[in-house]
């Protein structure tokens, strides 16, 4: 029998049968809306987790242990020995310093280059962390240099990524200030501080000058609440100051794989240090929290799909058992047992392609509907996604595809009762 | 055209077996119009399901239309009912739920491999050809509950001949007819026996074995 043979026939027996037709595509349509609808609501969650806790699966975070038995045991302070150590690690591709200032700076006047409305008398205590700039070397914008500048010369700094977004949604609002524009249009401006000042009573420095930090770029690799500066101007600011540098703060390990972390975490440790799962746990937890519930919620999507697939081979089952004339019929007029089978399943495949078309609109129509309501009804809060669902095109795809599927696989009994009707038997 | 030979057929009812059929032979030459007379229960209607390759649990040998049916497989049998013969019922046996155009078109639908096959446009144009030599070319777009009895043996007659058999088998087919309608339905056999098509009717009913130019009687499963 021809396709399109097969297609008429199988298109004029579904119109024939509207309420089961209708029953049938109703049943696959929710099995598809729910297993799309879950699988990119999980999608769409998970990336805006990402965007919220952007940690670098291969990075790991070295500081000094807690408890140090001292160098003899290989532990201690993290100094450039203990840098050389970490980086012959199996797996590690590169470490980096990081070292917080310990000299206090303020800000007391508004950036220069932004339009910016900074509270009379208002200043802020700028935490400040010097880093390797190989580590934040892939977030420079094009032209900008990052190391100790001479005198006189603004100091480069990174802001995090994130620090933007949270001052715009919540700094910015409960303090009445002016929103700063977005990312790239930042870099280059340049911020007035006052190196040595503190805001908390008996902490400022003795000696107090004024500088300038000058944006170079935004990172992921910066630490949310801090600006971040070359290692080497950290170092001449303590020296400036008399501060002694025992160590470095922390240091990070970049891996090859991020199959390698747990390994190179173990040697680390064996090593007397320890590991700051901080931000990166948070993230693997909240993404693993996430994984979790997208796939028992695509779980339950797909117990829906199975349940279509029963009732819509409970009710084939029904319609051919009322069919079997009608069937014994096609028979005499030359359809073969094969023939039947296929238009049963053919019948099955048409209503299952109906309803994942359908079932994968509604998902669509749905989370768009959810969007419109967040957007309406929720805050504005730091990384509030514009979509909470991703819809790749493979999901359309899987949506009519499991749906075509699992009507097919409930068609296959009764295709096979279809199949063992026997003409002569039926028709008289 | 139809050559049978030895045929015996039984049915199992409980733990008893009955004969339907009993070494049964039937030659019906090509363009012949024989009539198989015989009362309800005899096994006419089983002589055509044998003959018509529907049935293929009997003993004996049966040649129809040039095709050994014993030697078929099932596949080959499906197409031997879709090209070789015609089949027409008492109770016309339309899909209720299809217009007389396709109904008419079914056979086309399963045309076997090798058989040029029809596109559905094509076949629709041959069913409306089909319903215009039986008179109901107006009437292609309803519904059987919507044809009186004559008119629905009279699709049922163009179906049968849409695939352009070699053989036509037709049981009881003015059973469930009023006279004039019955009358249509002769009539249109004796057309297609004049075009050659050999006409093989099973029946109780005097009008149709009067028109037949050969009457069988079918009795304790021997034609006499």
């Amino acid at each position: 029998m021809r396709l399109a043979s097969l297609v008429h026939l199988a298109s004029l027996n579904l119109r024939s049968d509207r309420r089961g037709t209708i029953l049938n595509t109703a049943a696959a349509c929710v099995g598809a809306a729910a297993l799309v609808f879950f699988v990119a609501l999980g999608m769409g969650v998970g990336q805006a987790a990402r965007l919220l806790f952007p940690g670098d699966a291969r990075l790991i975070e070295v500081v000094p242990g807690a408890v140090s038995l001292g160098a003899a045991l290989g532990g201690g302070a993290l100094d450039d020995g203990a840098m050389e150590r970490l980086r012959e690690l199996p797996g590690v591709q590169g470490a980096w310093r990081r070292l917080s200032l310990r000299v206090p700076i303020a800000a007391s006047r508004a950036p220069e280059g932004v339009r910016m409305n900074w509270p009379p008398g208002f200043t802020v205590q700028v935490p400040v962390v010097g880093v390797d700039a190989g580590l934040v070397a892939s977030d420079l914008q094009p032209g900008r240099r990052f190391d100790d500048p001479p005198a006189g010369e603004p100091i480069p700094v990174l802001a995090s990524r994130r620090l933007l977004e949270v001052y715009n949604k919540t700094i910015a609002p409960a303090w009445n200030l002016r929103r700063l524009p977005a990312g790239i249009d930042l870099v280059g401006l340049q911020i007035p501080v006052q190196v040595g000042f503190s805001i908390i009573p008996l902490k400022t420095e003795e000696k107090v000058y004024d500088a300038r930090l000058a944006l170079a770029g935004l990172s992921d690799r910066v630490p949310l609440y801090s600006l971040a500066v070359p290692v080497e101007t950290v170092r001449r600011l303590h020296r400036e100051y008399g501060k002694s540098d025992a160590g470095y703060s922390s240091v990070v390990l970049e891996l090859a794989r991020p199959d390698d972390v747990p390994s190179a975490a173990a040697a680390v440790r064996r090593m007397g240090f320890a590991v700051d799962e901080g931000e990166r746990a948070i993230a693997e937890r909240v993404g693993l929290a996430i994984t979790v519930v997208a796939g028992a919620l695509a779980l339950l999507a797909l117990l829906m799909t199975a349940l279509a697939a029963l009732a819509i081979a409970q009710s084939l089952s029904a319609s051919v058992r009322a069919r079997t004339r009608d069937i014994a019929i096609l028979q005499s007029l030359g359809a073969t047992a094969g023939d039947v089978r296929a238009l049963v399943l053919a019948e099955a495949a048409l209503v299952g392609l109906a309803g994942g078309v359908l079932g994968v609109l509604i998902a669509w129509l749905a989370a768009r509907g959810v969007d419109a309501a967040a957007l309406r009804f929720l805050p504005d809060f730091p990384f509030r996604p514009t979509t909470f669902f991703q819809f790749p095109p493979w999901l359309f795809a899987l949506g009519v595809g499991v749906s075509a599927s699992a009507a097919l696989l409930g068609a296959l009994a009764p295709a096979a009762l279809a199949a063992r009707i026997d003409p002569a038997r039926a028709i008289s | 055209m139809i050559s049978l030979r030895h045929i015996t057929k039984c049915f199992r009812d409980g733990e008893r077996e009955v004969v339907v059929l009993r070494d049964l032979d039937l030659d019906v030459a090509a363009g012949a119009f024989t009539a198989v007379v015989g009362p309800s229960g005899s096994g006419k209607s089983t002589l055509l399901y044998v003959a018509g390759g529907l049935d293929a649990d009997y003993e004996g040998e049966a040649v129809v239309a040039g095709r050994d049916l014993r030697a078929l497989s099932a596949r080959e049998r499906a197409a031997f009912r879709n090209v070789s013969v015609g089949f027409v019922f008492q109770s016309f046996n339309l899909l209720p739920a299809l217009p007389a155009v396709e109904n008419t078109m079914l056979p086309g639908l399963f045309a076997p491999p090798g058989v040029p096959a029809p596109s559905i446009g094509q076949l629709r144009i041959r069913a409306m050809e089909a319903l215009d030599r039986v008179g109901l070319a107006d009437k292609a777009s309803r519904l059987p509950a919507h044809l009186s009895g004559g008119e629905r043996q009279r699709v049922a007659i163009a179906r049968a001949l849409l695939s352009r058999p070699a053989v036509l088998l037709a049981d009881e087919p003015t059973g469930n007819l009023d006279a004039v309608s019955g009358e249509a339905v002769i009539q249109l056999f004796s057309a297609m026996v004049r075009d050659g098509v050999t006409v093989l009717v099973v029946t109780h009913e005097e009008r149709v074995s009067a028109a037949a130019g050969r009457v069988l009687h079918l009795e304790e499963g021997r034609l006499r």
